[in-house]
């Protein structure tokens, strides 16, 4: 009997054919294509789970896979490259897709409610867009090797963009689509060129070794050449120190991590991408597309960990952002504008956590993230939905009383998303903070000093966190309705309240899956995701792929030179110091957000930050800036470029052209029409051709 | 038209000289050649001897000689196209004026089928 | 005492350039027929010289041959003239010059 693992392919493969199957008969069936997307996902998480199952050894007998399955590109000479399309199931990936496959069949469902209960048109083409970029996602997160990973990355951007731009008519979304398609582009040139660069420096892209074949993947060459030396392993560092140039790859690779991921600086199109429709947001701008760039990072962890640099990058940039975009939250007005700082804010935390060596941290937050996140973002749906699509806060009010299981799922997210316990966030938040905490402490020179100043950023956008937050469910749920609509809501049906209860269930158990605090206080194992991605001690897995957290924690230690310090006590109270600390601000932003907003009639209290708040409405000029960067910098240099190309490029081109032009219009002059002269040349033709003949031939 | 002949003075004598030129290389090259002695006929009849080649009785011919029959019988059927060629592009159209090349870009037949209304039959060879 | 072949090859080469000469020079176009003959007939004093040369007479049926081909060359050029003259109202081979550049 086949194992799960050879219907992998198809957890992909399924919501393609979904895809093709809205886009030529979604106009025949009653629902548009929902039913192909929503059976295909629900066939995608069958399978998931299945694959799931058979990695934690439940079912079947191998619990990793990693073939190669076509070879689209065949290397001739000796030293050539040769490309293949491939799949890789390790632990991680299979808990990512899951997740994936079940957002995504949430949103399917809830696009019912959202989208074919509101009359919307075009729907055939919404669908079709969803089943491809579910495709794509789940190709990109069982890819093999870096050059495939990239081709799914550029495939989900560009659904990305068909999605957002889905009410295309309008003036926003178009433009909204373009933004988010361009600035993730300018990460993923970087992106290219680090893959371009990986395959030119190993000879290889693929994420783990095949044993079947002795290929060798780019993060073990890379341990190898770190070992010993380059010329060792075989690998060609241009010149450069090796770990000089493999830091210069991960820096590269992390533009494209750093655009699709909507980390400082590429944050900017996020925001926008909220013209699309709700369920695409949650679906793509809050639980998957953009944990691509995360998971990638993930994937790549046995890299990363080689170059303190990247590492310190990766932090400190994940640090800011989370402590950036959570300023410009707390003055937003639209419900998904919040929620979209939000997202922003926690994928910093996700890339501090991978910074600073917290491995279990960032994917424990990954997961609580894309379960409440979605959980926010679809509540938010609900709410516009009754709200006939206005978003403004300052229209709602007095929700909760009309809309019960919308306003206690979105607490159950809110209160996960502020990391209040014992609620999802605060258990995978938490264990981020305390990994920087205590690997800032215990690592030496420039790299602690780094994740501590990472730590402290994100530790104050906790505060922040929780303050915007609530401040959002008190001016949507609570006080008196703001407007006739907040008076009168329109009701939502059960395909709308169904992923809500569900994903509310989610918010509030996930963090069930590692909760380390209580493990250390109890002793009791019920640290499951740890042990998920630790593996078996000997064998296994973790020996197959190199993937495990073992492997990860070595080289953390031999080759990032980051340790780990308690420098409150032991370990457990270190623990709980950190633990109290998190939650402590994060109470305090809650309830400060209460005194403010929990009144029957709020009133605008940003407003007394002043220029500050003028300065986060604008969200610190960054689009502002980019549009001059574009304008000021690019077109001139296209414009140069185009002279070049237009002036001496097409100029040698028509040059040649205009020579053979003018020496025709000369030549053809012998042509006069008057036989005489053409018998005269041909009688010279002929002398001449006598003369050489004469002369040649050797003479008479 | 009675006057003597004249030598042709007004004739355009550059391109003369690359006659005179073939002239010279040719009268170098023969000049210069050096050619056994000419074998010279057998006694008989070179004409009866023509004649017996001509229509491929070769060995009854006196003087050695290649049959010719089959080209004798082509150059028949060429004498014939030549001269059916030859009538065909002399001959006047009964109804429409001449058979001409045309070198006026149709003005001629435009002009024609104009004034057919007012001529019944036009005059060929009009100038 | 026979007459050296190269003496007789002087002469074909002699009539043949004179009749070059004529197709070069001469813009009359019967005269430029004219000129075609005398360069026809040269080739045959070639092909006769060689003919008696070699001692085989296939060159001189050969000449024979070539001034059938001549005199239907003629009939068929003498036509062309006189569709040459009803086009252009000359002879004059330097008029009929409209296939050019």
């Amino acid at each position: 009997m086949a194992g799960a693992f050879d219907f992998v392919p198809a957890i992909a493969a399924l919501p393609l054919l979904a895809f093709v199957i809205s886009l030529f008969f979604g106009q025949y069936m009653p629902k548009r294509g929902a039913e192909a997307g929503i059976i295909a996902t629900a066939g995608s998480l069958l399978l998931s789970v299945w694959t799931a199952l058979t990695v934690a050894g439940i079912t079947g007998s191998a619990t990793s896979y990693n073939e190669n399955l076509y070879t689209w590109v065949v290397g001739q000479d000796a030293g050539a490259v040769t490309l293949h399309l491939g799949v890789l199931v390790d632990p991680l990936a299979a808990l990512m897709l899951v997740i994936v496959s079940l957002i995504a069949f949430l949103v399917h469902v809830f696009s019912l409610g959202y989208m074919n209960d509101e009359g919307e048109t075009g729907l055939p083409r919404y669908y079709a867009g969803l089943g491809l970029f579910t495709a794509s996602m789940l190709g990109f997160v069982f890819s093999n090797n870096l050059l495939m990973a990239f081709m799914f990355f550029e495939l989900v951007g560009l659904c990305s963009y068909l999605l957002i731009g889905f009410w295309f008519r309008d003036d926003g979304p178009p433009s909204a689509a373009k933004k988010a398609f361009l600035v993730t582009r300018f990460g993923d040139y970087f992106f290219l060129i680090g893959v371009v660069g990986v395959f030119a420096t190993f000879g290889t892209g693929l994420f783990a070794p095949i044993e079947g074949e002795a290929m060798h993947s780019f993060p073990q060459l890379a341990e190898e050449a770190l070992h010993g030396s380059a010329a060792e392993a075989g690998v060609d560092t241009f010149g450069y120190d090796a770990q000089t140039w493999f830091t210069i790859l991960g820096l590269l690779v992390l533009g494209g991590v750093v655009g699709k991921s909507a980390q400082f600086p590429l944050h900017t199109w996020l925001p926008d991408a909220m013209e699309g429709p709700t369920p695409v947001s949650a679906l793509i701008h809050a639980a998957t597309m953009v944990a691509a760039g995360v998971y990638l990072v993930a994937r790549m962890y046995g890299f990363y960990l080689l170059s303190p640099t990247a590492l310190a990058a990766i932090a400190l940039i994940g640090g800011f952002t989370a402590l950036f975009a959570a300023t410009m939250g707390v003055v937003k007005q639209e419900l998904k504008q919040v929620l979209a700082y939000s997202t922003i804010s926690q994928y910093g935390y996700m890339m501090l956590a991978l910074g600073s060596g917290g491995y279990v941290a960032a994917v424990f937050h990954l997961t609580t993230h894309a379960v409440f996140k979605a959980l926010l973002f679809l509540g938010a749906g609900s709410v516009i939905i009754a709200m006939h699509h206005n978003e403004n806060m300052w229209d709602m009010g007095g929700l909760k009383d009309k809309m019960p299981v919308t306003y206690w799922t979105f607490l159950s997210g809110s209160l996960a998303l502020a990391g209040i316990v014992p609620f999802a966030g605060f258990w995978s938040k938490d264990e981020v903070l305390f990994e920087a905490l205590i690997h800032g402490f215990g690592t030496d020179g420039a790299l602690g000093t780094v994740y501590l100043l990472a730590y402290a950023m994100g530790l104050l956008a906790v505060f922040f966190t929780g303050f915007y937050t609530f401040r959002m469910v008190y001016l949507t749920f609570h006080g008196n309705p703001r407007s006739e609509t907040a008076r009168d809501p329109e009701p939502v049906r059960w395909n709308v309240k169904a992923p809500l209860a569900v994903l509310g269930i989610g918010a509030a158990t996930v963090g069930l899956i590692n909760m380390k605090p209580v493990k250390e206080l109890a002793g009791a194992e019920i640290d499951f995701l740890h042990k998920w991605l630790l593996g078996p001690e000997e064998g296994g897995w973790p020996e197959l792929t190199s993937t495990g957290l073992h492997h990860y924690e070595e080289l953390l230690h031999d080759f990032a030179h980051v340790s780990a310090s308690y420098p409150i006590g032991d370990e457990q109270t270190t623990l709980l110091v950190s633990a109290a600390l998190s939650l402590g601000l994060a109470v305090a932003g809650v309830l400060f957000a209460r005194s403010l907003y929990n009144e029957p009639e709020p009133v605008e209290h940003t407003d007394r930050l002043g220029g500050a708040k003028t300065l986060l409405m604008h969200n610190y000029y960054q689009d502002e800036y980019q549009v001059w960067l574009a304008q000021g910098v690019t077109v001139p240099i296209a414009r140069a470029a185009d002279k070049f190309d237009q002036g001496v490029v097409d100029g040698i081109v028509n040059g040649v052209s205009s020579v053979s032009l003018f020496t025709g219009s000369r030549m053809r002059r012998i042509q006069s029409g008057v036989v005489s002269n053409y018998a005269a040349l041909m009688t010279l033709s002929l002398v001449l051709l006598l003369l050489v003949f004469v002369v040649v031939g050797g003479g008479a | 038209m009675t006057s003597r002949p004249r030598l042709a003075t007004d004739v355009n004598v550059v391109n003369g000289l690359a006659a005179v030129a073939l002239f010279v290389v040719m009268g170098y090259v023969f000049v210069t050649a050096s050619l056994p002695a000419p074998s010279g006929f057998p006694d008989g009849s070179i004409t009866a001897s023509i004649g017996y080649a001509m229509f491929g009785l070769v060995d009854q011919a006196a003087i050695e000689s290649e049959g010719f029959l089959v080209a004798f019988e082509i150059i028949d059927v060429l004498l014939v196209a030549a001269l059916v060629g030859a009538v065909m592009l002399a001959r006047r159209e009964e109804d429409s004026g001449v058979v001409t090349a045309l070198t006026d870009g149709g003005r001629r037949i435009r002009d024609r089928n104009d004034s057919a209304d007012d001529d019944a039959e036009t005059d060929g060879g009009e100038n | 005492m026979a007459i050296v072949t190269e003496y007789y090859l002087l002469l074909s080469a002699a009539v043949f350039c004179i009749g070059v000469y004529g197709i070069l020079t001469r813009s009359n176009a019967l005269i430029f027929l004219m000129s075609v003959e005398l360069m026809l007939n040269a080739a045959n004093i070639n092909l006769v010289a060689f003919s008696f040369h070699h001692g085989n007479l296939t060159g001189q049926v050969f000449s024979l041959f070539t001034m059938a081909i001549a005199a239907a060359e003629v009939a068929v050029g003498i036509g062309i003239i006189l569709v040459l003259y009803r086009n252009f109202q000359d002879v004059d081979v330097t008029k009929a010059a409209t296939m050019r550049w």
